[in-house]
């Protein structure tokens, strides 16, 4: 038996441990412990519930935006206050941006060269790399010349000994697959991506006036007014360069990361087989149409053991049994106690014991939903969108499967969780343009308002802001006593899915999903990496200290 | 020539979004034109990499994980981030910062100068204050790095 210790594998900032034990060339067991405590919730009492968004988008070095929309929605859930319809629109356009640009990210930088091999790249001819590249697809940049230039990129690199972020990969493992054409088609995406996100940030930035950390949002509603002859608010100007930034985004998405989605899948088709682990999905209702948050474009679902015909639909965020359902159980985590406390209930009083496989070993605390380990993240999404009859979902979701040849029930895989993502990333790159036209639509019928003020009112009020993130559902709880934070806690996507055993001894997502994983060789353990990066992991977001390796590099100490 | 000064830190982790505190001190304490970017980049590290491309220069503040006392700030250099001396990685890909250079010049779009300040973090621990020895630096950092700017040629207005 061999037992691996992986440490850290999150590749944003995050530091994730995973242990395995391998027996036969299999993984016979599994831990997922965060190793960075995530107490910042602590910050937030006693702070103006009004203000909660602009600390609560520092949660997380990445998404940001996620936690502003679940905080903001949480102080209007408490006090039942409407969100007009602009603003619901802009949200939803923001919202949408962010998921393409969150989904080109995890795809091309931070999950792709778990299967591309970027040396096997050198050995391709440019020339077949463009017609493989023009055989799956009419988008404009994939040509001889481009490919050509990126290999030669790639070559003088190589040369010189400048590897970089590359010269630790798993280069010529057994389990590389793709051929050198297909390795530089994907290497040279990979780098182009990176303006194609670009514009979606650029996109969000449009609405949310800056990018990282938007600006835009008040209790009630969104800070941008509506004027389209103005131009010191959101105008026709600003809304032709909107347009034109996420037409181009959505032709990458689906011209290129779409169709290499599938190439990859297609070559890589026995993955669908393996990373299955937990098959509880829990995703809710996400685009709202409306201004109470009870019609939305995407249905929300619990579904439970694979069942997709048989799903629970969530249509709105006022759910009583799912906001009910909801407990985090802390048996196996470094927190006091054994026990499991509803959010609203919920307490971070740190007890750090050293990593114990049977006893704590994690900073991550265990969600349960109806007492259940469930998974969230894209497939839970398409799955409740498709069990819940959109259409949209349902015809992209049927024709992707027909492409690749696999049946929907394969998308419980590691590969399945990748290929949904991409699925996903294509249907928002379409919604962040209907919601534009909507938007429009909606002013010109001179509907002007943005937002309905709101003042904090005197008593105790708890709410909780729903959010389908790109990682998946996310929700901020808040407990409001004399127009002050009374406790504040956030149960992240990525909570649920690395979450540690709980008190029955159950397994989490990332645990479950290892079980059976294939390992070829120990030392170099890949296929664990493929399986846990599929689920886009990103732990403790915060702490992310530059470590310049001291020994190589002459400090000059400058104060 | 425009400059971009990115702060990168957490700013709920007290010590560690330092380079974030940073340029809140900049923004209240002078006055720059539009040839410097002053950046709040969180933690972000991909998510920016079209911001570094788009400079010719750039400063860095963050924290590091070197040899010293708490509130020690180095300068490390470009080609100190480049040239394979970047620390090996389990994985090929743990996006920071100096996976992000290392990108660009691929791109063939690194800035020429880059400088990184680094200063050793005395607390991580949940808040949004600098401890007291790094909010001490805060002052001496800002006045090395303008009088930087201004050789350069930048107009920085110190306000009262």
């Amino acid at each position: 038996m061999a037992r691996i210790t992986l440490d850290p594998i999150t590749r944003i900032e995050g530091h994730l441990r995973i242990d395995v034990e391998v027996n036969g060339g299999a993984v016979t067991n599994a831990w997922s412990s965060a190793q960075m405590w995530r107490g910042i919730e602590t910050i937030l009492q006693g702070r103006p519930p009004e203000d909660a968004w602009i600390y609560a988008q520092r949660f997380c070095g990445v998404c940001t935006t996620v936690h502003a929309i679940s905080s903001i929605r949480s102080v209007e859930h408490a006090l039942k206050v409407e969100v007009p319809l602009n603003a619901q629109y802009m949200r939803n356009i923001i919202m949408a941006q962010h998921s393409v640009q969150d989904h080109i990210v995890h795809f091309y930088h931070l999950s792709a060269l778990d299967w591309v091999d970027v040396v096997s790249a050198l050995k391709a001819d440019p020339k077949k790399t463009a017609q493989l590249a023009q055989s799956i697809s009419d988008w404009s940049g994939n040509s001889e010349t481009e490919f050509r230039a990126v290999q030669s990129k790639l070559k003088s690199f190589v040369e010189t000994g400048r590897l970089g972020i590359f010269s630790s990969g798993y280069w010529g493992h057994p389990a590389m697959k793709l051929p050198p054409e297909a390795n530089l088609m994907a290497v040279a995406h990979y780098l182009k991506a990176l303006d194609f996100q670009r514009r979606a940030a650029q996109a969000g930035a449009i609405l949310g006036g800056k990018n990282p950390h938007i600006q835009n949002l008040c209790v009630g509603g969104v800070a941008t007014a509506v004027n389209m002859e103005n131009m010191a608010t959101l105008n026709m100007e600003k809304i032709a360069a909107l347009r034109a930034l996420m037409e181009e985004t959505r032709d990458f998405v689906q011209k290129v990361y779409y169709p290499d989605m599938i190439a990859i899948a297609s070559a890589y088709k026995e993955w669908f087989k393996y990373g299955k682990g937990v098959t509880n999905y829990l995703a809710v209702p996400e685009m709202p149409e409306d201004t109470h948050n009870t019609r939305f474009a995407l249905p929300g679902a619990i579904i439970n053991s694979g069942d997709i015909k048989g799903a629970r639909i969530i249509t709105n965020h006022q759910d009583a049994p799912l906001i009910g359902g909801i407990t985090e159980n802390v048996a196996h985590a470094w927190y006091d106690g054994s026990g499991s406390k509803h959010p609203w209930e919920g307490e971070t009083k740190p007890n750090y014991t050293d990593f114990q496989e049977n006893g704590k070993y994690t900073w991550c605390k265990a969600p349960r939903l109806d007492g259940k380990a469930v998974q969230v993240g894209p497939p839970a999404q398409l799955f409740a969108a498709y069990a819940g009859g959109n259409q949209k979902v349902r015809k992209l979701v049927d024709d992707s499967c027909k492409k690749i040849g696999i049946g929907v029930g394969d998308l419980h895989s590691t590969m399945g969780r990748l290929g949904a993502r991409a699925i996903r990333a294509h249907i928002m790159a379409d919604y962040s343009l209907e919601y534009l036209d909507k938007l429009v639509e909606n002013v010109g019928k001179g509907d002007k308002a943005y937002a309905n003020h709101t003042q904090i009112p005197k008593g105790e009020y708890r709410g909780v802001g729903f959010h389908e993130a790109p990682r998946g559902t996310l929700s901020h709880w808040i407990v409001i006593e004399k127009q002050k934070i009374k406790n504040y806690q956030a149960v992240v996507p990525s909570t649920w899915n690395a979450s540690p055993r709980d008190d029955k001894g159950v397994l989490g997502p990332y645990e479950a999903s290892l079980i059976g994983n294939p390992v070829a060789q120990s030392d170099k353990p890949l296929e664990v990496l493929r399986t846990i990066h599929s689920f886009d992991p990103c732990i403790a977001c915060a702490v992310h200290t530059i470590d310049p390796e001291g020994k190589e590099i002459t400090n000059v100490k400058v104060m | 020539m425009k400059t971009l000064i990115f702060g990168a830190g957490n700013l709920l982790c007290s010590d560690e979004g330092f380079g974030v505190h940073f340029i809140k001190y900049l923004e209240k304490h002078y006055r720059f034109r539009d040839d410097v970017e002053l950046y709040d980049g969180g933690t972000l590290g991909i998510m920016v990499t079209h911001l570094l491309e788009e400079a010719d220069r750039v400063f860095l503040v963050d924290v590091v994980d070197a040899a010293g006392e708490a509130g020690d700030v180095f300068r490390y250099e470009k080609d100190e981030f480049l040239l394979g001396r970047l620390p090996i990685k389990m994985s090929p890909h743990q996006i920071g910062i100096q996976e992000v250079l290392f990108l660009s010049d691929l791109r063939g779009r690194t800035p020429d100068q880059v400088s990184l300040f680094g200063v050793i973090p005395a607390s991580y621990e949940a808040g949004v204050e600098l401890s007291p020895a790094l909010a001490a630096k805060l002052p001496g950092l800002a006045e090395m790095v303008v009088a930087e700017l201004q050789a350069a040629g930048h107009e920085i207005v110190k306000l009262a």
